[in-house]
């Protein structure tokens, strides 16, 4: 087995099979770490909790809801203003964090007729707001309150709310993940098959495992609405309580991050019947291939088709023109799950970057197993990192970027090496076509950037060239190229919108109306038998 | 005047929070223990406590802060997970060679099971620290910081009284003043150390934190920590003289040295505006004997200088609603008093029970002639909706960067100030302290109600001439 020993973690043999590099002709029959372990107390390792991966990863991006953590107040304060997962309603999700704000006298004597009468309060507050999900978390776990029984007497006192009741408190397994698992499995269990939606198309899916991050989930659903298909819901990004309690309708689950919501989409096949197609969202021949898969799914290849050579004549230029300049460029591939595994060879392929290295915070054996399959030789996996280890890779690998969190990010920038966020992103979304550009966009921008140029310089015992008072990107990216390569005809940077997400939310889709008429036809004809 | 009717002291009368001003107490722990110098603090408790609030910092200061947990897991909740600790301990001390202070912090869950953070110190002194890491200063400090008692206000005080408590020790007198500055930024430890270093007073800061803005460094040598060392802390046992700039933030640290070691202690009133920097300069002055020296009367004729060119013509009558930890708000409140400016509504976001013998309080209650209100136990929604019912109208708010929305959404122009500041560049970098602070906090009010005035079209016109 070829594992990594890092020179900082040989101190904890327990971490000894956490690392492993990829050798020449090696596989996952000889190349895997261990994933999901408890983690080692005291490393400094990178990980969130339960309660954070339930409330703050899938909860938290439903759009109208009160999203109460029932416990003291730091559970939603430190959850709140951390992600950007937008909405079309005007982010409602993104402005609000709600809490019971336990204090002792709760705990002594049991806080649920405080979480009653906050429940109460908060809709008296908020009136607009009609539905809500209270998380558990450690203090009230602990204390053992009745969450369900308070939520179902509410409902019934009020009568015109909806609650959702999600038990994952931060100790409930190594990471997030446990909380990711415990709220999908709470969500089918107690809504899914409550509300029934108006079908109006053919083809009906729930695109499931997107959290609308910058608008990941509506780029999404512009191809699959252009297609003709009714999307019922995004499990959760930009979607309503009320939507996703329709999911058992779906003809089809379309799964992006089967780290986070495979739960829900095995559950639904086995209770609903629904097939699972897993897809990704990100990389042009992914997109082609994702794209075509749903189609053939409902017999739409020519309209996908449509779409895949659109895109693919209106983006792969300004995309080429990136890849030229990334070429060779050594990048970390260090996101908290699924993009390990979603981006670790469609990056390498399409940008022509070399991924040195790839980590998960949470991630499974299974995702380690997707992502070491898909990465080339030679690079350097690693399972729950810590904060040395980071360090001691990022000195053994010097890579040109580092992607991953904000907070790593500014561990990164101490030691000159530039990061991308991609757990919140820096300019995306960057899902799609457009958004890939986007991807290799903000990439170029950051390694060639002149600050991290003049970021190396020590006025003090340097040289320094006189003659220019500025040093632009492109004078940076292009003397390794040749003037023919430097200037392909077509190819050009990105120019695309700063926002190209908004003009969206009132884009007519002809396919979609042309089956909404046809549905809405049918319908009539039920309610108005011919004579 | 003298009529109580105008300003109301009272708790806010909505069970639970929406939008809250302050997170929970192992926070403040953890924003103490980073201002100590070969300190990583272990966090007790699920790893959300220390991941979130590392973020929270890093937004704040956009640098790294170490900050390790004891990973509790499902088992250790069930079955207690003192073991967690001590393997902690023993992980971060082999990796982490410099580490000589380890405040042990605990959270909600690990009080609520019980764990005995007292004993495992008690345990790791006399067992790992003597055997293993024999020779090698290590100091192993319990911080019991429940997450529903109290705020961040209440953890950082607790801390630093920890932290006093653990190192003092009487020895020679070192004619030093002990600061304890409270919960600050950067920018106001440089302001507060130019005001000492004219005055000629040497000081023990509590804690160092100007190196929280580290800079980006050719070799690669910098990285943001606290700069309080172990001797400081030792030190503050033989000081001359106390001066805690927060009653809330600090203040249990200088009575505790009062008491222990008669080290003379002032609590308050914190230096923000031109009046209550004069009061603490006069304090300096008292404790220390040194003169206040002309190069202060300048820099002080300065700040004044600067603001009565806005005060009258700008912000007379300007109504301003504030939040943010207690004595950061009621600074604020006396300065825009000074500058003329109305604030008519307080938010102070915990349930404090001493807020009402607090005789700043008092004082606004006793002398203010328009109707105001002071809402403890406060959370954002309470200036929301009296923004949104009409009850206030105002036009400005002072506060951190957790109501942007509130400013934004309902167009009324905000002035970020306090912890955290993450949707405004440099935020830290810039005291509200001192007549430095002064003058920052007033050009800032001005530009950010000129840039409204601009956009609203509101009588935009009369800077054409100023």
């Amino acid at each position: 087995m070829p594992y990594h020993t890092f020179k900082c973690s040989e101190c904890i043999p327990e971490r000894a099979m956490h690392a492993v590099v990829k050798g020449p002709g090696e596989d996952l029959t000889s190349c895997l770490p261990l994933g999901y372990l408890n983690t080692i107390p005291g490393t400094i390792s990178e990980r969130g909790c339960a309660f954070c991966g339930a409330k703050h990863v899938i909860g938290a991006p439903m759009k109208d809801v009160i999203h109460l953590c029932h416990g003291p107040v730091g559970c939603t304060y430190d959850t709140w203003h951390t992600k950007r997962y937008i909405s079309d309603n005007d982010n409602n999700q993104l402005k609000y964090a709600w809490a019971t704000d336990v204090k002792e006298k709760n705990v002594v004597f049991g806080a649920e007729k405080l979480l009653k009468k906050t429940i109460i309060d908060t809709f008296k507050a908020q009136p607009h707001l009609k539905r809500m999900t209270i998380y558990q978390t450690c203090a009230t776990a602990l204390i053992g309150d009745d969450m369900d029984a308070v939520a179902r007497e509410v409902m019934e006192e009020l009568g015109d709310v909806d609650i959702f009741v999600c038990n994952a408190p931060g100790f409930g397994g190594p990471s997030q993940s446990g909380g990711h698992h415990k709220i999908n499995i709470a969500w089918v269990d107690q809504k899914v098959g409550t509300k029934e939606p108006k079908i109006e198309s053919d083809y009906v899916i729930n695109y499931v495992g997107d959290y609308n991050i910058q608008g990941d989930a509506e780029i999404m659903c512009d191809y699959f609405h252009r297609m003709g298909i009714q999307v019922l819901s995004t499990f959760t990004g930009n979607s309503t309580f009320d939507e996703l309690a329709t999911m058992h309708r779906a003809h089809l689950n379309v799964l992006e991050c089967a780290r986070s919501a495979e739960y829900i989409c095995n559950e639904l096949r086995v209770r609903y019947g629904i097939p699972r197609l897993d897809i990704d969202g990100f990389g042009f021949d992914l997109l082609n291939e994702s794209l075509m898969k749903v189609a053939m799914f409902f017999g739409l290849e020519e309209k996908a088709q449509k779409i895949i050579d659109e895109e693919n004549a209106r983006w792969r230029p300004e995309l080429d023109w990136y890849a030229r300049r990334l070429k060779g460029k050594r990048i970390c591939l260090w996101p908290g799950g699924s993009k390990l595994w979603h981006w670790a060879h469609v990056i390498e392929e399409e940008m022509g970057v070399k991924v040195v290295s790839v980590y998960s915070k949470f991630g499974h054996q299974g995702d380690f197993e997707k992502g070491v399959a898909r990465c080339s030789e030679g690079a350097l996996a690693i399972d729950d990192p810590n904060e040395l280890e980071a360090l001691e890779a990022m000195e053994e690998l010097k890579p040109d970027i580092i992607l991953t969190g904000m907070r790593p990010g500014e561990v990164a920038k101490k030691i000159r090496i530039p990061y991308l966020n991609i757990h919140a992103y820096h300019n995306g979304p960057y899902k799609g076509y457009e958004g890939w550009v986007r991807l290799a966009r903000d990439l170029y921008n950051a390694i060639y950037s002149p600050m991290y140029q003049l970021a190396a310089i020590d006025i003090s015992k340097d040289e320094i060239p006189l003659e220019r008072g500025f040093r632009s990107r492109r004078m940076i990216s292009d003397v390794t190229l040749s003037p023919e390569e430097a200037n392909v005809e077509g190819e050009h940077p990105y120019t695309g919108e700063y926002d190209n997400v908004t003009r969206l939310r009132t884009k007519v889709y002809p396919e979609l109306e042309a089956q909404r008429a046809k549905h809405q036809e049918a319908a009539e004809e039920v309610l108005v038998p011919a004579k | 005047m003298g009529d109580t009717k105008f300003c109301e002291l009272k708790p806010k009368d909505r069970a639970g929070v929406i939008n809250p001003i302050f997170t929970c107490q192992p926070a403040g722990a953890q924003y103490a223990s980073i201002g100590v110098k070969d300190c990583t603090a272990i966090v007790h408790g699920g790893q959300g406590c220390v991941m979130f609030v590392r973020l929270l910092f890093g937004q704040q200061f956009k640098e790294n802060f170490d900050i390790a947990s004891s990973s509790l897991h499902e088992d250790g909740a069930v079955f207690g997970a003192t073991k967690r600790v001590e393997d902690a301990v023993d992980v971060l001390l082999m990796r982490y060679p410099e580490v000589k202070v380890v405040p042990i912090i605990t959270t909600c869950s690990t009080e609520i099971i019980g764990d005995d953070i007292d004993g495992v110190v008690t345990k790791l002194n006399k067992g790992l620290l003597k055997q293993k890491y024999a020779g090698r200063e290590v100091h192993l400090i319990p911080m019991h910081t429940p997450s529903f008692t109290g705020s961040m206000i209440t953890g950082y005080d607790l801390a630093v009284k920890d932290f006093v408590e653990h190192f003092a020790k009487k020895t020679e007198p070192n004619g030093k003043l002990n600061l304890l500055t409270g919960w600050v930024n950067p920018g106001d430890v440089t302001a507060l150390k130019h005001l000492l270093a004219e005055m000629q007073v040497d000081a023990t800061v509590l804690f160092e934190i100007e190196n929280f803005d580290s800079p980006l460094m050719p070799d690669k040598s910098a990285v943001s920590h606290g700069d309080t060392t172990i001797e400081d802390l030792q030190g503050t046992a033989n000081a001359i003289g106390t001066l805690a700039l927060n009653r809330y933030e600090g203040a249990q640290a200088a009575q505790y040295l009062k008491s222990e070691f008669d080290v003379p202690a002032i609590i308050g009133p914190t230096p923000i505006g031109i009046r209550n920097t004069d009061i603490f300069l006069k304090n300096v002055s008292a404790m220390t004997g040194k003169p206040i020296p002309r190069s202060l009367v300048e820099e002080r004729g300065r700040a004044v200088d600067a603001i009565v060119d806005l005060s009258h013509m700008f912000f007379a009558d300007k109504k301003v609603a504030i939040y943010g930890n207690p004595d950061l708000v009621i600074g604020l409140a006396e300065f825009c008093l000074d500058m003329e400016m109305k604030p008519v509504l307080l938010l102070l976001g915990d349930d404090n029970p001493s807020y009402k013998n607090d005789p700043r309080i008092k004082a606004l209650q006793e002398n203010v002639d328009y109707k105001m209100e002071i809402i403890t136990n406060a959370d954002i929604m309470d200036l929301e909706s009296r923004i949104k019912n009409k009850e206030v109208e105002l036009d400005l708010i002072l506060g951190h960067s957790k109501g942007r929305w509130t400013s934004i959404d309902n167009g009324v122009p905000m002035v970020r100030v306090g912890f955290p500041t993450f949707d405004r560049a440099g935020g830290y970098r810039h005291p509200v302290v001192g007549y430095a602070g002064a003058i920052w906090l007033a050009e800032q009010m001005a530009n950010t109600i000129f840039t409204d005035m601009e956009y609203k079209r509101n009588k935009e016109w009369i800077l054409n001439v100023w």
